[in-house]
């Protein structure tokens, strides 16, 4: 038995256990264990440790695992509730823009024959109406982006990359 | 042979989309079904990343929290417990930061590999047993806490939870030969270790 046999019997092995050999390097490492007492110690010493390995069990302890499912179901329970939060508001939002865009003209023809009933320059009764225009959808806006952060705010410290 | 193997590979796909599926709709049913499939291999995982029991049980109820809020995130090409690990493992990572931020080898090499008061998965051990399972786990704890700790954690990954290298690659980050090297070399320093105390 020369020390390339041995060499290579360690190699197969190791890679037995990591990868997988093709058929033909298994029958030759079969061959030379049942000659190599060395080798074949080797393979048990593998066996063993791996054996030793797998033979490491560890239970979480029951209470863990019904308290992890309580809050598991919980925590599942407030997302729900909290994406239908942020459903409505976005469905408010939608709205109050479609509103806006719908009742732009008459109240733009309302603000101007306020502005000539009161004698109010037309720089004063266009911003009026801007604002009587923008503000509400500006304010859902502003709720929607605060729940938004919020809620992706909670634990976002770790991303999965998979 | 080859239809059933078609067979089974396509129920595998089915069950895991229909798997993504309920992740994404955060179906609490389905996570109290997955808590109780995968609790144990989880909580072996996470014991052996972090080597304390205290540290595993919360990362435990961390992990679960995120899947219940990444569910979006999992894609049905991988297996489930293949995201699993990597969220946990991910998590552990921050828990190491927060706790030393100037190591993260401190995650992988904790001080007390302790063995656990608790062994076995099957419920009915016998007092012998369950004595017996501590033993070896102990022991096994002993040597494994003397391993690399990237070694230890690939080899974890192979050896205890079954998963291939492609999958121990997602898991890690790390390029597949980066994989296998930290295998061979794991393997070789345990094999080394077992003979020493043995001698």
């Amino acid at each position: 038995m020369n020390p390339q046999d041995h060499e290579r019997a360690c190699r197969l092995i190791d890679a037995w256990h990591v990868e997988g050999i093709p058929a033909p390097e298994q029958e030759w490492l079969d061959a030379h264990l049942a000659e190599c007492t060395e080798c074949r110690a080797q393979a048990l010493t593998n066996e063993r440790a791996l054996q030793l390995l797998r033979s490491v069990t560890v239970r979480a302890d029951p209470a863990l695992v019904s308290v992890t499912q309580a809050r598991v179901r919980l925590w599942a329970r407030q997302l729900r509730e909290r994406q239908a939060r942020l459903r409505a508001l976005w469905v408010s939002c939608a709205l109050s823009w479609v509103l806006g865009a719908v009742t732009a003209p008459l109240l733009w023809q309302a603000m101007s024959w306020l502005g000539q009933r009161f004698a109010v320059s037309q720089a004063i009764w266009i911003a009026l109406f801007a604002l009587c225009w923008i503000v509400p959808a500006t304010l859902v806006g502003a709720v929607l982006v605060w729940q938004h952060s919020r809620a992706g705010g909670v634990n976002n410290n770790s991303e999965v990359f998979l | 042979m080859a239809n059933s193997i078609c067979l089974f590979m396509n129920s595998m796909e089915q069950e895991t989309r229909e798997l993504a599926r309920g992740l994404r709709r955060r179906d609490p049913d389905l996570l109290d079904e997955l808590i109780a499939r995968y609790h144990y291999r989880l909580f072996r995982y996470l014991w052996a990343l972090t080597g304390s029991r205290e540290a595993a049980e919360d990362l435990f109820q961390e992990t679960w929290m995120r899947v219940l809020e990444r569910g979006h995130q999992y894609s049905p090409r991988w297996r489930f417990e293949t995201w699993l690990f990597a969220i946990a493992r991910n998590l552990a990572i921050d828990a190491s930061r927060r706790r030393q931020p100037e190591s993260l080898d401190a995650l992988l090499c904790p001080e007390d590999m302790r063995a656990p008061h608790e062994l076995r998965d099957p419920d009915s051990l016998t007092p012998f047993e369950s004595a017996a399972a501590g033993e070896q786990a102990g022991r096994m704890g002993a040597l494994l806490r003397q391993l690399p700790p990237d070694n230890r954690e690939v080899l974890v990954l192979r050896f205890q939870e079954d998963l291939n290298l492609d999958e121990i690659a997602a898991v890690t980050g790390a390029p597949l030969s980066t994989v296998k090297s930290r295998l061979y070399r794991g393997l070789e320093a345990l094999r080394n270790l077992l003979t020493e105390k043995e001698a």
